[in-house]
């Protein structure tokens, strides 16, 4: 029988209380409910704490290079896209050493789930500050308060033509389960960033600080819409983070599009190419 | 027979399509070529160039001497007159300057035509290709099937149009100079001949090697394997990604190859840089990948658009860490197409990255090939894949299981019940990650044994061309000076000196005793290489022991000539 302690493997060595806890169990409850079982998804995992989610949650999967666990799912879903293809990385990753590629992933709609461990925090190097975190926030790396706006992932996303754009917050489970199976049942690029509390090295966005300062979208909103989408996207200056999808749209899939993949039958399983002539009669 | 064509003027010309139609002509008329261009990292203006040698017998580099010269403008006479011998042809608008010396001159008056049939520059071309080979004995009609080949879409008035320009510099030559027309160009019959630069030889090998994914970002002179590949795609079914970065194509190939479909990726130095980290990576999580790297002089951007043999160490040590690669050097478009069907079966078998590499007067230089030859090579290759396999015999799997020769099998992903992890951190045989000391060693012997398997089973010892017992000299050399070397030793046999050539192509890692086996206190041994620190005679030392004292190196971002390295020998005699 399926159920979600098939994806288990190793006991997490996360901390007590940190946000990755719920995320993990939000994933295998998400692709349990869906009927996925470890043999029928990709997964590519980043590098840093939620990258570690490697050794506890099954799949045929690449724990690749910092940063590059999109680029590596892309190519994973072009060389078999019949699999149901996910990415868990971390803000570091996605959207700071991974953020050229994240951008352009956007703007293929490649059919991926990337599911981002938002902490405004580098946990795994012990405290450094990341790209999401608030203009001013005093870290290891930045003792005197980081220079730069923090980046806005859900405004970037919608603005490069990613097809569904998401957030959750770690501290509530159900809202995680719910957004990442949306997430998973979305043809084409889907973002979701977690809000997800660091409960050892962020001392100012704490569980206490996301009750605060997150709502869950009102059923009458408009997902369709892109302009209010950018708006919604655009709340977290003023400390508000709305959960929920902020949008989505339907729109031809990155591999939908290269006609070499129409069809279901995968790059991988087809025959090998044999008629030369006509590509060696170019060179008389 | 031999003698040499050379087509000069701006930049935007058009001087690269005219020289490969000149290449092509010259084979459908039954000779062998090798042209080389020379143009410089813009778009319009500054000068390009783009010469042919011509043989009735096989030939594999220029020649320094020309015998026709086409001058689109004055600077192709200026940078070119000291390479003219009395009996060179020159043919120029005497509109635009008047060669000075003693030369076979022929002036055309281009620019009159060009006002006459109130074409553009580019146009000028077909008429200056129309005297040449009006010129060299040759025949219009080979001329008049590749401009139906060439503008067959648009339409037969543009086909009209261009095959009257073509006869407007022919009929010119034919009348106005009657007595200087050398018949060198002379139909003859001959087998068909393929004309294909070291990029189209990748480009085709991976093809034929079932390569079904290659990404690449465009960098000069790796660029035409990226088009050249997509051009194929709707016939092949390869998908090919022209990604946002260096940094995307390998990691999405990686992902490719994670999946069972072979993958590749094209660049040259700088890109290069940018993709070690995933080398690294290949390495570490054991999975296949060929890496065409097509060398141009650096440091950093460096000179774009020159040829030089500057990044074979780093080739050699990119990526950090310790695992197993394997750098593969084809000396011509030949050796390109059979390396690369093999790199691909290499990656297969030893689950690592495989480079191939070439430089600039490899990958855009073209030669001219036997087409039979290349259809039998594709009717006999099959790949090999090595260990990849589509079902685990035995359960669990262990993705990186410890074996004697150090390969395990990679199991296809999508067997139901099964699954496992790629990883980039060091792992137990299951593939989950570890820090423990045991694990570790035993999966740093695994990786490493995959050389010793390799050296056993697929290390091929460098070719040697000439007699080593008679040679006063032995040129040891790697990649693509090997028709340079080869034409030199023609010219130096011609002189009475005999020589021998131990030609390179399986460069890391290197079989001692198959190598050394080659090497003799006794004998004379000249290094060559297109760099300014003999990293061949360094990558060779370091693997052997071997230590070659006498060298050739040329770094001004020119190829050698044949010329050069037989006058070396010959002044050191």
């Amino acid at each position: 029988m399926i159920d979600s302690l098939s994806f288990d493997a190793y006991t997490p060595t996360w901390c007590p209380g940190c946000g990755d806890w719920s995320i993990r169990i939000g994933i295998k409850t998400a692709l349990t409910q869906l009927g996925y079982d470890p043999s029928k998804v990709f997964i590519t995992f980043d590098i840093g704490c939620s990258g570690n989610m490697n050794d506890f949650l099954s799949g045929y999967a690449m724990h690749t290079l910092h940063g590059r666990a999109v680029p590596s799912a892309i190519g994973m879903k072009i060389g078999n896209h019949n699999v149901k293809t996910i990415v868990i990385g971390g803000d570091g990753g996605i959207y700071g050493e991974g953020g050229n590629h994240f951008l352009h992933a956007c703007r293929g709609n490649h059919d991926v789930t990337v599911i981002v461990h938002d902490n405004m925090v580098y946990g795994l190097t012990t405290g450094q500050v990341a790209p999401t975190a608030k203009k001013g926030y005093k870290s290891k790396s930045t003792p005197l308060g980081i220079i730069e706006v923090p980046l806005n992932p859900l405004a970037l996303a919608v603005s490069q033509g990613a097809t569904f754009v998401a957030q959750a917050f770690a501290g509530d489970l159900n809202n995680v389960i719910d957004t990442v199976k949306k997430g998973l049942q979305h043809r084409g690029f889907s973002l979701i960033n977690l809000l997800q509390p660091c409960v050892t090295f962020n001392k100012i966005n704490t569980y206490q600080y996301y009750l605060k300062h997150v709502y869950k979208l009102p059923g009458e909103y408009d997902k369709s819409n892109l302009k209010e989408a950018m708006n919604k996207a655009l709340e977290v200056n003023e400390e508000k983070f709305p959960l929920g999808v902020l949008y989505q749209a339907e729109k031809p899939t990155f591999h939908e599009q290269l006609p070499q993949l129409v069809g279901n039958m995968p790059l991988v399983d087809r025959t090998r190419y044999t008629a030369f002539d006509p590509l060696i009669n170019e060179f008389i | 027979m031999k003698f040499s064509w050379k087509i000069g003027g701006e930049a935007g010309f058009g001087i690269m399509t005219i020289g490969l139609s000149f290449s092509k002509i010259a084979t459908r008329l039954g000779y062998q070529i090798y042209d080389y261009n020379e143009y410089p990292s813009l778009i319009r203006g500054g000068h390009n160039t783009y010469e042919v040698v011509v043989s009735d017998q096989k030939i594999s580099a220029g020649r320094w001497a020309i015998d026709c010269l086409v001058c689109l403008n004055k600077a192709t006479f200026d940078l070119d007159k000291h390479r003219l011998t009395p009996a060179s042809l020159v043919v120029y608008d005497p509109e635009e300057f008047e060669p000075e010396g003693n030369y076979q001159k022929i002036p055309v008056p281009f620019k009159k035509f060009k006002k006459e049939w109130q074409v553009q520059q580019l146009m000028v071309n077909t008429i200056a290709l129309g005297a040449s080979l009006a010129l060299l004995g040759g025949e219009l009609q080979f001329f008049y099937d590749l401009i139906n080949q060439q503008f067959g879409k648009k339409g037969q008035e543009v086909i009209n149009f261009n095959e009257k320009l073509a006869k407007v510099g022919f009929d010119y030559v034919q009348k106005a100079f009657p007595n200087q027309i050398k018949p060198l160009l002379i139909k003859r019959e001959a087998s068909q001949k393929l004309v294909m630069v070291g990029n189209d030889a990748f480009s085709l090998g991976a093809a034929i090697a079932d390569c079904r994914f290659y990404a690449a970002y465009p960098m000069t002179p790796s660029s035409t394997v990226l088009t050249t590949l997509a051009s194929w795609q709707s016939q092949t079914g390869m998908v090919v990604r022209h990604s946002e970065d260096e940094l995307a194509a390998v990691n999405t190939a990686l992902g490719t190859a994670f999946t069972g479909v072979r993958s590749a990726v094209g660049t040259s130095g700088g890109g290069f840089a940018l993709m070690t980290e995933a080398l690294s990576f290949a390495g570490i999580a054991e999975i296949p990948l060929v890496v065409y790297l097509a060398q141009r002089p650096g440091p950093a951007t460096g000179m774009p658009t020159w040829t030089e043999q500057g990044d074979l160490l780093f080739a050699v040590f990119a990526g950090h860490g310790e695992f197993p690669k394997i750098i593969l050097a084809p000396g011509d478009v030949e050796e390109t197409v059979i390396l690369t069907t093999k790199a691909f079966d290499l990656a297969d078998i030893y689950q690592t990255p495989v480079i191939v590499i070439t430089d600039k007067s490899l990958a855009e230089s073209h030669l001219s090939l036997e087409k039979s030859a290349v259809q039998t090579f594709i009717s006999k290759y099959k790949p090999d894949y090595g260990k990849i396999i589509k079902r685990a015999d035995s359960l669990p799997y262990l993705r990186y299981q410890l074996t004697p020769d150090g390969i395990s099998p990679q199991l296809i992903p999508g067997q139901k019940g099964v699954f496992y992890q790629a990883n980039s951190y060091e792992h137990l045989e299951d593939g989950h990650t570890t820090e423990d000391a045991a694990a570790r060693v035993a999966q740093v012997k695994k990786r490493s044994q995959k050389t010793v398997t390799y050296l056993k089973n697929h290390f091929h010892a460098p070719a040697v061309y000439g007699d080593m017992a008679q040679a006063k000299a032995v040129f040891v050399s790697w990649g693509g000076n090997k028709g340079v070397i080869v034409e030199a030793q023609k010219i130096l046999s011609d002189q009475g000196l005999a020589t021998a050539f131990i030609h390179f192509t399986h460069l890391f890692p290197m079989d001692v005793s198959q190598v050394s086996a080659l090497f003799n206190s006794s004998r004379r041994y000249v290094l060559i290489e297109n760099n300014s620190q003999a990293q061949f005679g360094q990558l060779l030392r370091m693997q052997t022991g071997i230590d070659i004292k006498e060298k050739i190196l040329k770094y001004d971002g020119r190829p050698f000539w044949p010329e050069e390295i037989a006058q070396y020998l010959i002044s050191q005699k």
